[in-house]
């Protein structure tokens, strides 16, 4: 019997005497010292090794030893028997001490398998037969994705990642999610598949991406029908129930007098499989041509996907819009960073203070607060005009500082000016404004910022023929952050290929050559800082306008963070990249952590009766730990980023031959008796 | 104060008195020096003789802290050194400073970035002026990368992966972008074996000789070299002058310096020049010896 064989069989033996011995417990146990080894195996794996193997195929004592160690520790702190953690992290040990004997694709799935089931018993779920589902689930998807198969089938797969995520978290209420999703996929699907293989014809590339669309579709389907079978009755939500939503959300259900909740189904299913695939022919298609036209193409396709958006938001009455504006919002704010930190190499922890002021510029001015209530369509400029100066203002103090003292200095400024917000108001001696000249008073306790409780309301905007935008209809919202952003797409990139962008570029390279080929550092560092702030401006007046009242805790320094982690998780210096690390991070923090709390939250409720969960268990509370942890895994093993420009990759990755010129050069030096001689 | 070296025109850059003190430690002492239009000259002397930080005071790296830098007529000490470049001085560097990851036709681009017009205001519209001015640098690039030799080849390698002597050259390059009346250079065949060392100071001289500006209707430049490799600069030069300490110890034709008692004691030691002149005194009295030197 080979090895693997014996110790999978050995492995399923202990294990079943260990469930039949210790009851319930007993899979919670292996659960969790498997969650445990696998984050062991895997944070040691990236930091000491690089690899999974290496550590993997260890000898086994020395790990049973440590086992123990961690076991006993386990015991501790969970109050369960120690024989059995014991037992179970012996039989986790053995699995994962073999894993590297095993095919790859077994052992990836192994360890998506295990880490899902232990995830879900964290969260709530801790009813063993949707344990072991899901973890069966997780584990095949994720055998699937390591196996060797085309490339078209594999991009559908991991981008139908996509889809999978959005239907799990939303679709147990909304499941006409499930076409918003498969739209996401699909287009996602597209663009990597022609990404990682490039067709030649606009046929080829069609069938390509329709393939790609399809499997992220299916993949999305599949989810969807996981919720309806499994999950969405979890949640406390009965099938009659689930029928009524169907009936409600999914589009033209009501045209086409669907009356049974399977056929209503099979319509959401149809639409979402259309979308995908669609949308990933059209793109794949679009790709294979070459030159602006091609490019072009690729644009109208992206933005016909945005753009429908909200009328498939409103078909599908998921009200997805509050969330998403958001998410522009910030991705707007990453790409005026980027401007900062990547072009010009200038790291900024501050950000926020930028945004902050571009707000609090369109709050005085443009609410009843001050009595100065002018048009948002005017305020918006003065908002990125007072950002821009301020980035000036804030940018002179750091013009002799690199690297950590720069970033130590922004980080103050970015303290210090929400608190400069609200000490300027607030009413009281302390929260307001006095000064006088001689005997006249200028200022009699002037209330500038509203202090802690902040301006409310702000104006909205309004146009001729929308009216006043409301918070109810937030559709005009919606295009007017899109019309921002393409704004700001289309000038930033203008600036990357000019002359200032390569005044940027070299001065990131190197500040004392770019001084001395003739490129005035200091003009060129106050550009970067204000042209960063002044996109932040306008993020800050959007979105001070969009919510309708702006306080000093919405930019405090977390908000910096997190734009600065979309821009690193993306790839520093390409827009496409920072667009994608903001969709996933913002993505994550706005639409699907909240509805993950909340799904966990309804199955709790389910099963206890009981509203309440415990902090670890609410993803909202963990988001920051998730940021740091997604940080720190990108930074060991993906330095660049997702997407990273070509020059940030060349940084970070050297290529061999420069490696191999050097030393040839090294090489020359010695042989050659005239450098010798020197 | 009288001329060290009776000019034959008005020099293209004079140093007065230049004296250089970092803390208790003098690099420069009260150095004068002229290098007239169009000419070659080294600057030579051994290791923390104070080449590189001459070099730096002329490129504004340095402030002199005493002493006046004037170049075609202005007093430049204090500028900093964009302000020295876009005035007509372009650099390389003793060890390569190139924007590794940038191509070389980038390189070349960021070099004409003084002698560019476009604004902010420009860039942002993409107005006619400024597709006509990105044109016209992005032709002007290739030519002067092709013109040193690189050919527009290697327009689109990132420069990073260049061999050793095509960075120098493409350093040259982007030198000679940033359209200067002088042109320092600083060890330009360090690190070369002689096939390449010969190639390039063959391209020093066609610089000097038929370099074109964009903006000045004249042919040629002038060239200033710090070089360690004597053939290199006793071959290529027209005027040398030898730095020892943060001294001038001597200047002249070629030959002359190599004859020289104080520059033969600075680089092989005393026991050599003790020889020629017999024995102490002879840094002390360098500079009334240099200042006997006919000029030429």
């Amino acid at each position: 019997m080979p090895k693997p064989v014996r110790v999978g069989l050995l492995a399923l033996i202990t294990s079943t005497l260990f469930m039949w011995i210790f009851g319930n417990q007993g899979a919670q146990v292996i659960v969790i010292t498997a969650l445990l080894i696998t984050v062991l195996t895997v944070v040691g794996s990236v930091f000491y090794e690089k690899q999974l193997e290496s550590i993997l195929s260890t000898p086994v004592l020395p790990g049973l030893i440590g086992l123990l160690i961690v076991s006993v520790f386990i015991s501790q702190l969970s109050g369960l028997s120690i024989i059995g953690v014991v037992i179970g992290g012996m039989v986790a040990g053995l699995l994962f001490s073999h894993l590297s004997l095993m095919p790859r694709p077994m052992s990836i799935g192994l360890i998506t398998g295990l880490a899902s089931a232990a995830f879900l018993s964290v969260f709530a779920l801790q009813d063993h037969p949707v344990l072991i589902l899901g973890g069966l689930v997780a584990g095949a998807y994720g055998a699937l994705l390591a196996s060797p198969m085309s490339v078209t089938i594999k991009s559908g797969l991991l981008t139908g990642l996509v889809g999978i995520v959005f239907v799990l978290t939303y679709a147990n209420e909304r499941p006409s999610i499930a076409i918003i999703g498969a739209l996401l996929g699909g287009i996602s699907a597209g663009l990597l598949a022609s990404q990682k293989q490039h067709r030649d014809t606009p046929g080829q590339g069609a069938i390509q991406g329709a393939i790609a669309g399809g499997i992220a579709g299916l993949s999305t389907v599949a989810a969807l029908l996981l919720v309806w079978q499994f999950i969405a009755g979890a949640s406390g939500i009965s099938a009659l129930e689930f029928a009524e939503e169907l009936k409600e959300t999914v589009p033209g259900a009501h045209a086409l007098g669907l009356g049974s909740d399977i056929s209503t189904m099979l319509l959401l299913i149809v639409m979402s499989l259309a979308a995908a695939v669609l949308v990933g022919a059209l793109i794949g298609a679009a790709r294979t041509v070459s030159g602006p036209t091609g490019n072009l193409l690729v644009y109208a396709v992206l933005g016909a996907v945005v753009l429908s958006l909200p009328w498939i938001d409103r078909a599908a009455n998921l009200q997805l819009l509050n969330a998403i504006i958001p998410v522009f919002v910030f991705i707007l704010l990453a790409l005026g960073l980027n401007i900062v930190v990547g072009y010009a190499g200038l790291l900024d922890l501050g950000y926020a203070a930028f945004f902050a002021i571009g707000a609090y510029t369109t709050g005085m001015l443009s609410s009843p607060h001050l009595g100065i209530n002018l048009n948002f369509w005017l305020v918006v400029w003065i908002a990125a005009a007072v950002a821009a100066v301020a980035g000036l203002i804030l940018g002179a103090p750091t013009l002799p500082l690199r690297g950590d003292y720069l970033a130590i200095v922004t980080l103050g400024f970015g303290e210090i000016v929400p608190i400069v917000f609200r000490n300027l108001g607030g009413g009281g001696a302390t929260g307001s404004l006095s000064l006088s000249f001689l005997n006249w008073k200028l200022l009699d306790q002037l209330d500038l910022t509203g202090g802690p409780s902040g301006i409310t309301p702000i104006t909205p905007p309004k146009l001729p023929l929308v009216g006043v935008f409301t918070p109810a209809n937030q559709i005009p919202w919606f295009y007017l952050i899109v019309a921002i952003l393409v704004f700001t797409i289309f000038f930033i990139n203008r600036l990357r290929g000019s002359r200032q962008g390569r005044a940027w570029t070299a001065m990131r390279e190197d500040e004392l050559a770019a001084d001395a080929m003739g490129i005035n550092i200091v003009r060129t560092k106050l550009m970067a800082f204000s042209m960063g702030a002044t996109f932040s401006g306008f993020a800050g007046a959007f979105y001070g306008a969009f919510i309708g009242s702006i306080f000093p805790s919405s930019f405090e320094f977390s908000v910096s963070i997190v734009v600065l982690c979309m821009v690193i998780l993306g790839g520093l210096g390409n827009m496409a990249g920072v667009i994608v690390g903001g969709l996933l991070i913002m993505g994550a923090d706005r639409m699907i952590l909240p509805e993950a709390a909340n799904l966990i939250r309804d199955i709790a409720q389910t099963k206890t009766g009981s509203n309440d969960i415990a902090a670890y268990q609410d993803l909202t509370q963990l988001r920051l730990l998730l940021f740091g942890l997604v940080l720190v895994v990108m930074m060991a093993i993906r330095p660049e980023g997702l997407l990273p420009s070509a020059r940030r990759k060349a940084e970070l990755h050297p290529d061999d031959d420069t490696r191999k010129q050097e030393d040839s050069d090294l090489y020359d030096a010695e042989r050659d008796p005239h450098l010798a001689g020197r | 104060m009288a001329p060290l070296v009776e000019a034959r025109a008005t020099p293209l850059l004079e140093a007065r008195s230049i004296i250089k003190r970092f803390g208790g430690l003098t690099a420069v002492s009260d150095v004068n020096f002229v290098i007239e239009k169009n000419s070659i000259t080294g600057l030579i002397g051994p290791n923390g003789a104070g080449k590189t930080t001459f070099f730096n005071m002329i490129t504004g790296l340095y402030t002199p802290t005493e002493g006046d830098m004037i170049f075609d007529g202005e007093r430049i000490n204090g500028l900093k050194p964009s302000q020295v470049t876009a005035r007509g001085i372009g650099r390389t560097f003793q060890n390569i400073r190139l924007f590794a990851n940038l191509t070389a036709l980038e390189n070349v681009m960021v070099g004409q970035h003084c002698r560019m017009k476009t604004s902010l205001v420009g860039t942002l519209l993409r107005t006619s002026a400024m597709r006509r001015e990105e044109a016209t640098v992005k032709a002007r690039g290739l030519r002067l990368l092709d013109y040193v030799g690189l050919g527009s080849r290697f327009a689109d390698e990132t420069a990073k992966n260049l061999p050793y002597g095509d960075q120098r050259r493409l350093e040259i390059a982007r030198a000679l972008a940033t359209d200067p009346k002088l042109l320092l250079l600083d060890e330009p065949t360090a690190g070369m074996n002689p096939k390449e060392t010969d190639a390039l100071t063959a391209l020093i001289r066609e610089v000097r000789d038929s370099y074109e500006s964009p903006s000045r209707n004249e042919k040629g430049l002038t060239v200033l070299l710090i070089e360690h490799d004597m053939k290199v600069v006793m071959g290529i030069s027209e005027r040398v002058t030898v730095l020892d300490r943060g001294i001038k110890i001597a200047e002249g034709l070629p030959h002359e310096v190599q004859s020289n008692e104080n520059v033969i004691e600075a680089y092989l030691g005393k026991g050599h020049a003790a020889k020629g002149k017999g024995g102490g005194g002879v840094i002390k009295n360098q500079r009334t010896d240099s200042k006997n030197q006919p000029a030429s």
